[in-house]
């Protein structure tokens, strides 16, 4: 029993660990998701209600280049999870802690790359449409 | 784009090829990755980038404000008003079933309907806009080469959705100012005999009940104008092309041609048949 005791701890920091990861893998498109909603709901009620568009436009276009630059920054910090620079591991096929670990990262850097590709193009109306026609 | 989506098919048919026939067999790991990254991800990325960029700019075209003339048309079933209003007019020119626009002007298009939603269209010149009951949307277009473009109703709107068409013709600016201006004037009288004998029966028959000849006792509104039928390309909006046969066979069978439609077949034959067709046709 004693003798379990340190791996039961591991284990626990270990899950707890991919827990975070996880989490992380979700957070990428949970941001793209929530832009692409908050960009196209107030600028629908923004011209619903009459609202002065450039000042919506500005603010959101400042939003737009803070969540470009949060899911770029939860990317890097996937690409280094992945660590595929070291490794050079891209599959990361063997069923080890570590390389759960770096699957996790790898998934979380796809998913961000994506996330970003789109977060920009949800963006790109706001910059070439100046109205609510 | 034409040219686009040529190089796209050579480049992934060409590569398919390469990879089943030229030299099959397994590749080097590194070298796949390096197509697959770069082929996949990296150049759709740039691709559909710049042809967003590109479409994203030249949306807001069909909303930019005309140059001046405007050209209101409603939607009937089936068939289209249409009336000039050249700026500053306090009336309009009436036609029907045909678009006439100046090459290198904006004009824009004030759509309506009657009773049912259609959608106008003329894929050469722009995308499409639909046409309500009550409502009235617009659509400005810029013509860059003159030329006879097809239109089309692009919403289904009956029986007959399928033959409310239209021909729209851009024409050089003098030109157009020259078609405008005849356009604008009463229809010719007729020219000899059969037409004058085409006129009575047109008269006689009871045609000017629901379409209108301008400078002629007939002045319905049911139906399109008629006052100068005989210049335009297409005959019952979009249905044939103007001909002296065409028209003979549209009178009489108009109930074939274009079903369910309001104007009822006219049971004439021989010479009065073709004394009206004849009397039309002149209507230039």
């Amino acid at each position: 029993m004693t003798d379990d005791q340190p791996k039961r701890r591991e284990d626990e920091a270990e899950f707890s660990e991919e827990q975070s990861s996880l989490l992380k893998i979700t957070m990428a498109p949970t941001l793209w998701a929530a832009h692409f909603v908050i960009c196209y709901a107030l600028v629908a009620v923004t011209c619903a209600k009459g609202w002065d568009f450039p000042t919506v436009r500005a603010g959101l276009l400042v939003f737009s280049c803070l969540v470009v630059g949060g899911i770029s920054l939860i990317g890097w910090r996937a690409w280094r999870q992945w660590n595929v620079s070291e490794t050079g591991d891209f599959i990361n096929r063997r069923g080890r802690a570590e390389d759960r670990h770096h699957f996790l990262g790898h998934a979380a850097f796809l998913l961000s790359v994506i996330s970003v590709i789109g977060a920009i193009f949800v963006t790109l109306p706001l910059v070439f449409i100046g109205g609510c026609q | 784009m034409l040219g686009g989506a040529v190089v796209l098919w050579l480049v992934v048919n060409g590569a398919f090829y390469y990879m089943s026939s030229v030299r099959p067999g397994a590749v080097d790991k590194r070298y796949a990755r390096h197509i697959l990254i770069g082929g996949g991800i990296i150049l759709p990325v740039f691709v559909l980038t710049a042809l967003l960029v590109w479409g994203l700019s030249i949306l807001p075209d069909p909303r930019r404000p005309g140059d001046g003339l405007v050209v209101r048309v409603t939607g009937e079933q089936w068939w289209w008003r249409v009336e000039y209003w050249p700026e500053g007019a306090d009336t309009p020119v009436v036609s029907a079933n045909e678009i006439r626009l100046p090459v290198g002007q904006r004009t824009e298009i004030h759509l309506t309907s009657d009773k049912v939603i259609h959608s106008f269209w003329i894929p050469a010149l722009g995308g499409k806009m639909d046409m309500f009951p009550g409502r009235d949307t617009m659509i400005s277009l810029l013509p860059e080469r003159a030329g006879t473009y097809r239109g089309q109703c692009a919403e289904f709107c009956g029986a007959s959705h399928a033959w409310m068409a239209f021909a729209a013709v851009a024409l050089e600016p003098a030109e157009f100012d020259a078609w405008l201006e005849a356009e604008a004037a009463d229809a010719v009288a007729p020219q000899d005999e059969a037409a004058q004998r085409g006129q009575e029966v047109f008269l006689n028959e009871g045609c000017g009940a629901c379409h209108a000849v301008r400078g002629t006792p007939a002045v319905g509104l049911v139906g399109p104008d008629l006052s100068h039928v005989g210049s335009r390309k297409t005959l019952g909006a979009g249905r044939s092309s103007m001909t002296l046969q065409n028209l003979e066979a549209w009178i009489a069978h108009t109930e074939d041609l274009k079903p369910e439609v309001k104007m009822p077949s006219y049971d004439l034959t021989g010479t009065d048949l073709a004394d009206l067709a004849h009397y039309l046709n002149g209507l230039k």
